[in-house]
């Protein structure tokens, strides 16, 4: 078991997806939207940054679209591209509420993820944009790898500042008022349509950024790899970190993701074991999300630390 | 059927409702054949009464926004808000509490009634520069006078869940005044609350009155209604039955045959 | 010629969604949420009637009716242990219980079963070409089964007691128990029809499809749209909604891509939910 190779696998794809994680805390904990279509904002991101970085198609190529532009670029695009996606789909779906937006956002991931699949002009169908541009280069004498992984934690930082200094702030607060009681809100004269709004889409930016990263570390970009369950993966994580603290939505996904490195790099001796493993990691992780829902330890844990002041 | 506004003076009224009314699944909750119309003078008293299921909250909502009228239109100082949304209606100056206390519950007793106050601090763009902290100190201040004018002193780091029912009352009466509303709507505020802290609620209507802010007060205890306000309207079945000064209304045939099997015949 | 032949397969397709969805629209108005384990029972059914039938060697009635006699236990025993304690938390926290739910059948059924495809040990399908359009025996079948289980159903909420205290429970359950109907023993009712109508459909899913361990996952998707679409209204309204959304996706490959498919299911979700929320029915959720 090469634990260094772990270790800097969960920094690197903990921070990616902990980015995700903190967007949808954003969302869900201060924001009280049930995203269940996190995974297009994510894939988004990753295609866009794909097809900017990518050279123009020749050959037997059967995308359509690619810029080969330098690779800082084509991040901020993809950050862009995860924005404008909100914007799109938020405006018909921010007027609902509770389950009805959970499952317009869930319809419209699988609208995209079915695009994604069907057409070959955009993003070259199940197959998927390969060799995406990756800036391989070792910073003096520490390798790529790491450099990378510093890359993304430096991502993760940078949002989790961001947003805590948001939350902290009067913002935050009405934030909490409206997520508490939306009609006493607007009796308080609270633009709560304005606000989830602002918060949908701030919300989508570093997930473009953070899909972006992706398909660099994957040097690919399948839908394969933006499926509904990445949705769920990025909802437990939440959740199992304590649901209300920006840092519990990243100690939540860095557990997750090494969970399953640690099950996924094992030595298994069968194939066939392998398999079993990884499902009962998922059985377990299941359990555990259904566990902390019902008990809320990490709300019991906060109360008895207020009351012990 | 009278619907004349209440003193007889020369400036138009605050708030005038004209023919609004509204329908739930097929039954007619507000507004009879001509929808409901009434007005209410800059700086009145006023009381609204009816037996239970009349209609006095639905038209409460009808004014605030939470529901849109299906005929009619409503203006309030000069401004027509029949179909704007709750949050601009606040933003006009008219606060309102609700039958049923709300509260934001993850939010201190302070905190509840500082997030009341649309502060500039609030918007976004503030969230990330230093400005906010000196609007929120304003604003705190605001919030703790008004707390202590309420006589919730001294809970301001309380949790909502430490409260009482009547105290609960009073907080949202506090959220709503921090506002300083042209004109408050007040839902049953003495509704499950004792004597002494009626006694304080009362006070403290009768102090906002004589400042000029106007009232308009929905109540089942007559005793506390009838002493303060000075012009009263009778609501049954969503339909304006009468309207008049207290003296009258106490002692009208009509309205205390609609109130015939209620405890609280006058 | 073609589209008729796409109208019947269309027709094929509602009648399966009917039964997918039948217990799915009875536990959203009798609980009050939408259970997205739904589906993975839909798997636990096609499962056990495969093992069962192609592993265990039984003939296939007997590892069906087998099958859904062990989903509507478990769909009971998941209810019990799951989502009764955390009733009163509301809707939002139930939907989003029921994904891990789904994430935990899920993966119990990867342990065990594993990847590749299972097939029922049962005859090849058998043609018929009335009118030259093709069909075939297992396709009636489902056809069939969709009639009788609307009837059997329309009969059993219409004149059984327990029938129509779940009716009464569908409308408001708080009114239901005050007039004296036992909630709890009606619950259990509703948990018990809703898991063996999934456990039918799975096994009809068994024998129409090829079975691989993410297939019933992919079923939601189209329950979901046949839900929503009806509202929280009657049978009728779920016969209906099935129908159409089957129709739909399968007469919409004259035009667009096969692959384009589910695409058809997932945009009924969204109109619907975009324009009339309340559904073909029309009785808004309190």
């Amino acid at each position: 078991m090469n634990w260094l190779q772990i270790f800097v696998t969960v920094v690197t794809l903990g921070s990616i997806f902990g980015v995700v994680t903190l967007s949808l805390n954003l969302q869900y904990a201060r924001g009280g939207m049930i995203n269940f279509g996190i995974v297009a904002y994510f894939a988004v991101g990753a295609y866009a940054y794909a097809i900017f970085t990518q050279p123009a198609p020749q050959g037997l190529d059967q995308y359509k679209f690619g810029f080969g532009w330098p690779w800082p670029v084509a991040l901020v695009a993809a950050a862009t591209a995860a924005l404008l996606f909100a914007a799109i789909t938020g405006w018909p779906t921010l007027r609902l509420r509770g389950e009805y937006l959970a499952l317009t956002t869930f319809a419209f991931a699988e609208v995209f993820h079915s695009f994604l699949l069907n057409e070959r002009r955009i993003g070259n169908g199940t197959v998927g944009l390969a060799n995406v541009k990756r800036p391989i280069s070792d910073w003096g004498p520490i390798e790529e790898k790491y450099v990378f992984a510093g890359a993304a934690a430096l991502l993760m930082i940078a949002t989790l500042l961001v947003f805590r200094r948001l939350l902290r702030s009067p913002y935050g607060r009405a934030l909490d008022a409206i997520r508490d009681d939306e009609v006493a809100a607007l009796a308080a004269g609270k633009s709560v349509q304005r606000m989830r709004r602002q918060v949908f889409l701030i919300s989508a930016i570093p997930i473009g950024a953070a899909g972006g990263l992706y398909a660099m570390f994957t040097t690919l970009a399948q839908p394969s790899l933006f499926t509904a369950e990445v949705t769920f993966i990025i909802w437990i994580a939440l959740v199992l970190g304590g649901e209300r603290s920006v840092y519990g939505a990243v100690a939540g996904t860095f557990g997750l993701i090494f969970f399953e490195e640690v099950v996924r790099t094992w030595p298994f001796e069968t194939v066939r074991s392998a398999q079993i493993a990884a499902s009962v990691e998922h059985i377990v992780t299941g359990l555990l999300f259904i566990a902390v829902l019902r008990y809320q330890p990490f709300d019991r844990i906060a109360e008895r630390m207020k009351a012990t002041r | 059927m009278n619907n004349t506004a209440s003193t007889p003076t020369a400036e138009p009224p605050l708030l005038e409702a004209s023919a609004i009314s509204k329908r739930f699944a097929g039954l007619r909750a507000v507004g009879g054949e001509d929808g409901l119309s009434f007005a209410v003078s800059r700086g009145s008293f006023v009381g609204l009464i009816g037996p239970n299921g009349a209609g006095k909250s639905t038209t409460f909502n009808l004014i605030s926004g939470v529901l849109a009228s299906d005929s009619g239109a409503v203006t309030f100082d000069g401004h027509d808000i029949t179909n704007a949304a709750s949050d601009t209606i606040a933003e006009l100056g008219i606060g309102r509490t609700f039958q049923t206390p709300r509260a934001f519950e993850s939010l201190s007793v302070l905190d509840n009634v500082v997030s009341g106050a649309t502060s500039p601090g609030e918007r976004l763009r503030a969230a990330f520069g230093r400005a906010w902290r000196t609007h929120e100190s304003v604003t705190v201040d605001a919030a703790k006078r008004t707390l202590d004018r309420v006589g919730l002193t001294g809970r301001a780091d309380d949790l909502v869940s430490d409260l009482s029912g009547g105290e609960l009352r009073m907080l949202e009466v506090a959220r709503q005044l921090v506002r300083n509303p042209v004109m408050l709507l007040l839902d049953e505020p003495t509704s499950g609350v004792d004597p002494v802290l009626q006694k304080r609620l009362a006070a403290l209507l009768a102090e906002l009155h004589r400042e000029g802010m106007t009232l308009v007060v929905v109540e089942h205890n007559l005793h506390f209604l009838l002493a303060l306000a000075e012009h009263i309207l009778v609501l049954t079945h969503g339909e304006l039955l009468t309207e008049g000064p207290p003296t009258e209304i106490r002692t009208d045939a009509a309205v205390i045959s609609a109130y015939l099997g209620d405890d609280y015949a006058a | 010629m073609l589209f008729l032949q796409f109208l019947t397969t269309g027709v094929v397709t509602g009648c399966f969604l009917i039964l997918a969805t039948i217990g799915f629209s009875l536990t959203r108005r009798v609980e009050g949420f939408l259970n997205i384990a739904h589906a993975e029972l839909l798997g636990v059914s096609a499962f056990a009637t495969w093992w069962l039938n192609a592993e265990m060697g039984w003939h296939v009635v007997l590892a069906s009716t087998a099958a859904i006699v062990f989903t509507s236990v478990t769909g009971l025993f998941v209810a019990r242990l799951i989502y009764d304690p955390i009733r009163e938390r509301g809707p939002a926290v139930l939907l989003i219980t029921s994904t891990g739910v789904a994430f935990v059948i899920g993966g119990v059924i990867d342990a065990l079963i594993g990847t590749g495809i299972r097939t029922l040990d049962i005859g090849l399908a058998t043609s018929y070409e009335p009118f030259g359009i093709r069909i075939t025996n297992y396709q009636l079948m489902v056809v069939a089964l969709a009639v009788i289980v609307s009837v059997s159903l329309a009969l059993f909420l219409n004149r059984t007691r327990t029938g129509l205290a779940i009716r009464a429970m569908s409308g408001n359950p708080e009114l239901a128990a005050s007039r004296g109907i036992d909630v709890r023993t009606t619950s259990r009712a509703t948990w018990l029809l809703s898991s063996g109508l999934a456990g039918l459909a799975g096994v009809m899913l068994a024998v129409l499809a090829t079975l691989t361990t993410d297939l019933p996952f992919a079923q939601i998707l189209q329950v979901l749209a046949v839900a929503i679409l009806a509202g929280l209204g009657s049978l009728y309204a779920v016969i209906l909604s099935g129908l159409i959304v089957g129709i739909a996706m399968d007469v919409s490959v004259y035009w667009i891509p096969a692959g384009y498919r589910p695409l058809v299911a997932f945009s009924v979700v969204i109109l619907v939910l975009l324009f009339r929320p309340e559904g073909l029915a029309g009785t808004r959720a309190a």
